[in-house]
């Protein structure tokens, strides 16, 4: 069963008709193998009993009911074949969009720590993979046992010792695929494991391909790439190379079941104790019964390959979401509460509390990797804190559902991801629904409208995957266009005001002082200046909040703030020459 | 004689020597004969019995239970020539793949970067996955089972043809029927057009695939449902309805196919039957009948395997189109006899250069000509989309100017070998990317040969010191996936120690990169300072201040240069750079949330951004 869910991705009972029509379909290919039986034995009579006539009225029956049976296993191959297919494929693309929609409710701390190529490959390789198990691997396989069983079944009442010759080998051939399981699903798995890194080196490789460029790694040069391919070469050889004569020893095993069965009868014909044409019906079975189950052993060394890329899908669909269902309270303070955060062990924030008011101004400051980016990130819920609690008009983020939470936030982050999509829809992300004048409000809002009209098609124009033929300042003004439209009371805005050039600076100032009207504001500053008129600043170093306060406060006090300020105003002062 | 599509352009790229695949064909060959002689030896058993049908205790059980034997052996030896032949193809397929990938990727590489940026790399990946997967199941499976059923074909409609010709054109009957429906299936009106719509739909969907892992921070952010998120969905849903609308094209023809197959004896059995009327006493005869009755599925299972032959070929003519379509793109031209410069001057002579070919969308520069001398910093300046990273970027070759010249040393950068020419320039980008690799590694790119003292000096100019030291493994740890991420300042001092690293005589350096972290950012103007010593520096300048100094100010607007000069100079002359300069020391001013303590004051000062 555990199986079965695998190949499915989590929905067995997607199975359920293709298996029931292919099994019917296998039952209907019984006809033409009985009347060929019978066929046989017709054949044989007037030689077995001289004397009698050969019965040329019933041959003639014979070959039409051959016909019919023809027309009839045309008939229930059709519901197999449609079945297979259309559930595969409504499996597949339903178990896309739970993954799809699973991704999003995981913390992004855990997406965070997942290789994106990694995901994307779930998403379309082991769902191609799911569909192959669903449309053939699964049913094929059990339609396949249904002439061996009902073969074992109807010789056993003719001839017991002759039917028990015939499956002796069997047990020993199942025996032979069970015991090398663990072999083979690591076999598979080292395989699998090569073929997601390929992924992933590839993936890198087209993301990274101005920085290969620029360095000379390209083609055969960038070993890493070449290294994961040559990798997956060497493992898919060892695959076949070593799964093969488990496989071919197991049909070997199975298809000996003949050779045993043909000693037995020559010996229970020459001792009188067997009809003759009792042997030649087992004759004709015996030597096409094996082709099913051969299929079928050939199969499921397929399917366990096949069930891992489902395994995968299952597990990380049974990583836990994140919970609540309340709705966010009207008032909008926030309060951290002796927070305490790590990624993985290593702890990044460290009994952290600060308040803030509503319709404050409160920035954060600090080195670098000193927690600031990742207070942001606890408040937006991201991730939930390890100790402590971080509240939203006096109650918990906790207990509130993730994406009403965030309806409540509007995040301006330095790395802005565009979606290949045109301008319009991209802004539109902030607010589904909104009409194309508020769009280009917003737009004009955040100055992007000017950039926006000067190119080729304006609102319709698409921009790339990742946004790439925009400028990193006119992607934060979109970002902040989104943000706009979004209106929401509360604003995270981090690094915001970094790398850009004078005129792009002026402008995402401008748009910024908009965007923060009347609301809570929490920014992760670098550029000390820019906050000094801050409500409340709050100095972070290694994990903990070490000072806080208002500008004048925090330079009078002259401790880490006081020390930043200066290194900053030496830096400004700096002057690129030869 | 047209060029060669499918299977035969495929063995033209993969570059495969054939032996292998010689070897496997004979080998398969083989293995299908020999796979034969247990159904032989069932007939000749039954023969047997068909003599001695009236009285079986006189039938010669030594000589049947030999049969019984030499099927055992039959069955072992196609095993193993299976096994071998099967290898022997599998190595084959498993080295075109590598083959193809080392190849494609390496093409990509040697493309013009506007290329990478204008097809989305979901649609690339997938081509250089699954297209070039479908190679194996062609290669290492489809090509090996089509001589096995050559072979069976041919010897046994001889031996049948030599038997009884009516009941051996009973047998070829089917055949000749199957194979017309596969034909038929593969070349059917349409049919090439719908497998490619069938691509496209995948290509669509995996495109998208990637676009929602990578875009799902922003996803959340908004609060988009997985329904909402238009795009992906329909996209998933569009693939599967085509994918059934695919299927159920071939339904007739691949049932028919199937059918047919199991049927042999449907067509015999009838032949049979009429014959042995007329001649019913015949031992001779009845056990040619037999013979053709337990033969029949000797042709016809083997048949089986290549059931799905016309999809596949479909694929692979499909896929190696795709391939094509990669390898067609035109790389950036590497010249025939390349020069090296002797001096490390930057020339602009009357560039132009637009992104997309065909002009429509204007272009990006137009007449740009100034110098870059070496030992001097040449700044760039301008509003945003006015060229400055367009000729950063024409600088290492990353597009080909389509009008005027780059000069480096006097040598056009197009009759430089690309190596060299990247050796030459070392470039410090907006964006950084860091490898799912050690933050060793990650710095000694700028240099693979680096020895480690150097990797570590280079990282300590950089200011990366302090954070490494910080990891959990220092310089070995791992970054992205299993390892850890790096906030945005210290990627970029990463990307930065590189470029020191790399020392190379010229730089390009997008200054943005360098000023993301307080703490550090004097140490870094410090180790930057002293890495542009005696070299050519071409900034792209943000923040006007830090070029005060440089030696030649370009200012850019609209792809054209509107004013050069020294920052005096440009000062005095009163033009756009003067009124940048005055935006950008009013920007200095600016504090974040200035005018809300005003409007919490007055209520009203939003009236200021009215218009």
């Amino acid at each position: 069963m555990g199986m079965l869910r695998n190949i499915t991705a989590g929905n067995p009972r997607s199975l359920v008709k293709p298996v029931a029509y292919t099994t019917l379909a296998n039952l209907a290919g019984v006809l033409p193998f009985a009347l060929l039986m019978e066929a046989a034995r017709l054949i044989y009579e007037p030689f077995a009993h001289p004397g009698t006539a050969l019965d040329t009225a019933r041959l003639w029956w014979v070959c039409a009911l051959m016909g019919v049976s023809l027309l009839i296993l045309y008939a229930a191959e059709i519901p197999a074949y449609r079945s297979q297919f259309r559930n595969a494929y409504s499996a597949a693309a339903e178990g896309r969009s739970r993954l799809a929609e699973h991704l999003r409710k995981l913390p992004l701390g855990y997406l965070n720590k997942r290789d994106p190529g990694d995901l994307a490959n779930m998403m379309m390789g082991d769902f191609t993979m799911i569909e192959h198990g669903i449309s053939h691997l699964v049913p094929q396989m059990i339609g396949a046992l249904v002439m061996p069983v009902l073969a074992l079944a109807g010789l056993s009442l003719i001839d017991w010792r002759m039917a028990l010759a015939l499956f002796a080998a069997l047990p020993a051939a199942a025996a032979l695929v069970l015991l090398t399981t663990g072999f083979q699903r690591r076999l598979g798995a080292a395989h699998m494991r090569a073929k997601i890194d390929a992924g992933n080196r590839l993936q890198e490789y087209l993301n990274g391909i101005r920085v290969i460029k620029a360095y000379n790694l390209t083609g055969e040069r960038f070993t890493k790439l070449e290294r994961s391919f040559k990798e997956l070469m060497r493992h898919s050889i060892r695959l076949e190379g070593k799964l093969g004569p488990i496989v071919l020893s197991a049909i070997a095993f199975v298809r000996a079941g003949l050779t045993l069965m043909i000693m037995v009868g020559v010996h229970l014909l020459l001792g009188g104790k067997l009809d003759v044409i009792v042997f030649v019906s087992f004759l004709i079975v015996g030597s096409r019964i094996f082709d099913p189950l051969t299929a079928a052993l050939t199969g499921y060394a397929e399917f366990r390959y096949h069930e891992q890329a489902g395994e995968r899908i299952v597990k990380l669909l049974e990583e836990p979401v994140m919970t609540g269902e309340r709705q966010p309270p009207d008032r909008h303070e926030i309060r951290l509460n002796r927070v305490t955060f790590g990624y993985r062990e290593k702890a990044v924030l460290k009994d952290v509390s600060l308040a803030i008011p509503v319709r404050s101004f409160t920035a954060l400051v600090g080195p670098s990797g000193s927690g600031k980016s990742t207070v942001l990130r606890l408040i937006a819920r991201f991730y939930d804190p390890d100790a402590g609690e971080v509240l939203l008009g006096g109650e918990n983020v906790r207990s509130m559902e993730p994406e009403a939470l965030l309806r409540k936030v509007s995040m301006v982050f330095q790395d802005v991801y565009l979606f290949q999509d045109t301008i319009a829809n991209n802004i539109r992300f902030g607010r589904s629904g909104a009409t194309m004048e508020e769009i280009v409000e917003a737009a004009r809002q955040a100055c992007c409208h000017e950039f926006i009209m000067k190119l080729p098609n304006g609102y319709d124009t698409l921009v790339g995957e990742g946004g790439s033929t925009l400028s990193g300042g006119e992607k934060q003004r979109i970002s902040i266009a989104r943000a706009m439209l979004k209106d929401a009371p509360i604003v995270l805005l981090d690094e915001a005001t970094a790398s850009l050039d004078p005129e792009n600076e002026a402008s995402i100032q401008m748009a910024i002082d908009r965007l923060v009207q009347g609301r809570t504001v929490i920014a992760i500053a670098h550029r000390l200046k820019t906050v000094r008129g801050a409500d409340n600043i709050a100095v972070l170093s290694e994990g903990r909040i070490v000072e806080q306060g208002r500008h004048d406060d925090l330079l009078a006090a002259g401790g880490l703030y006081k020390r930043l300020w200066d290194l900053q105003r030496q830096a400004s002062g700096w002057k690129i020459s030869s | 004689m047209r060029n060669k599509t499918g299977v035969a352009r495929l063995l033209e790229i993969a570059g495969e020597r054939r032996g292998l695949l010689i070897v496997s064909g004979l080998l398969s060959a083989l293995s299908a004969i020999v796979s034969l002689v247990p159904y032989a030896s069932v007939y000749f058993i039954l023969r047997e019995l068909l003599e001695h049908a009236a009285e079986p205790a006189q039938a010669d059980g030594a000589w049947m239970t030999r049969w019984g034997l030499i099927a055992l052996l039959g069955l072992l030896g196609s095993l193993a020539l299976t096994y071998a032949g099967g290898m022997a193809s599998h190595v084959a397929a498993f080295r075109i793949l590598y083959g193809l990938r080392i190849k494609l990727s390496a093409h990509i590489a040697r493309l013009p970067l506007g290329w990478l940026n204008g097809t989305s790399t979901g649609a690339v990946k997938k081509t250089l996955e699954q297209n070039v997967e479908k190679v194996e199941t062609f290669v290492a499976h489809q090509l090996p089972d089509l001589v096995h059923v050559a072979a069976t074909t041919v010897l046994m409609i001889s031996v049948m043809l030599t038997l009884n010709v009516w009941l051996a054109l009973a047998c070829i009957l089917p055949i000749l029927l199957a194979f017309g429906v596969q034909m038929r299936l593969m070349s059917g009106p349409g049919t090439q057009d719908n497998v490619k719509k069938y691509y496209d739909s995948l290509e669509r969907l995996s495109g998208s695939a990637v676009q929602y892992v990578r875009g799902m921070p922003a996803v959340k952010v908004f609060g988009q449902t997985v329904h909402s998120f238009r795009k992906f969905y329909a996209d998933m849903m569009h693939y599967r309805d085509y994918c059934v609308k695919y299927t159920d094209q071939f339904q007739n023809g691949f049932l028919i196919f199937k059918v047919v197959l199991v049927s042999f004896a449907a067509f015999v059995l009838p032949v049979g039957v009429f014959l042995l009327s007329s001649n019913p006493d015949s031992v001779a005869f009845a056990s040619v009948l037999l013979f053709f009755l337990i033969m029949a599925p000797g042709i016809s299972a083997p048949m089986f395997k290549i059931m799905y032959l016309t999809s596949t070929l479909r694929d692979i003519r499909e896929g190696v189109e795709r391939i094509d379509r990669i390898l067609a793109e035109k790389p950036v031209p590497e010249p025939e006899h390349p020069q090296k410069p002797a001096s490390f001057d930057i020339v602009f002579d009357q560039v132009g250069f637009s992104y997309r070919a065909d002009a429509t969308s204007g272009e990006a520069l137009a007449g740009v000509s100034f110098a870059a001398r070496q030992g001097e910093v040449t700044a760039l300046v301008g509003p945003s989309g006015a060229g400055k990273s367009t000729v950063a970027n024409l600088v290492p070759r990353f597009w080909d100017v389509s009008a005027g010249a780059i000069r480096i040393g006097g040598v056009d950068v197009r009759e430089m070998a690309a190596a060299d020419l990247m050796d030459t320039v070392a470039f410090v980008f907006q964006e950084t990317f860091l490898f799912y690799d050690t933050i060793y590694n990650n710095i000694a790119v700028g240099r693979p040969d680096a020895a480690p003292e150097e990797v570590y000096a280079a990282a300590r100019s950089a200011q990366c010191r302090d954070f490494i030291g910080k990891l959990p493994n220092g310089y070995d740890t791992r970054i992205g996936d299993g390892g850890v991420y790096l906030s945005g300042g210290e990627e970029q001092r990463i990307a930065v120690a590189r470029a020191i690293l790399k020392n190379a005589p010229i730089l390009v350096l997008d200054e943005a990169t360098a000023f993301a972290d307080p703490e550090n950012e004097y140490e870094m103007q410090l180790a930057l300072g002293e890495l542009m010593k005696r070299k050519t520096v071409i900034v792209i300048a943000h923040r006007l201040a830090t070029i005060r100094d440089a030696n030649l100010i370009v200012v850019l607007d609209e792809g054209r240069i509107a004013e050069r000069g020294t920052h005096e100079e440009l000062i005095a002359a009163r033009g756009l750079y003067e009124r940048m300069w005055r935006a950008y020391t009013d920007a200095g001013q600016w504090r974040l949330g200035a005018d809300r303590e005003e409007e919490t004051a007055s209520g009203h000062a939003a009236q200021h951004y009215g218009g």
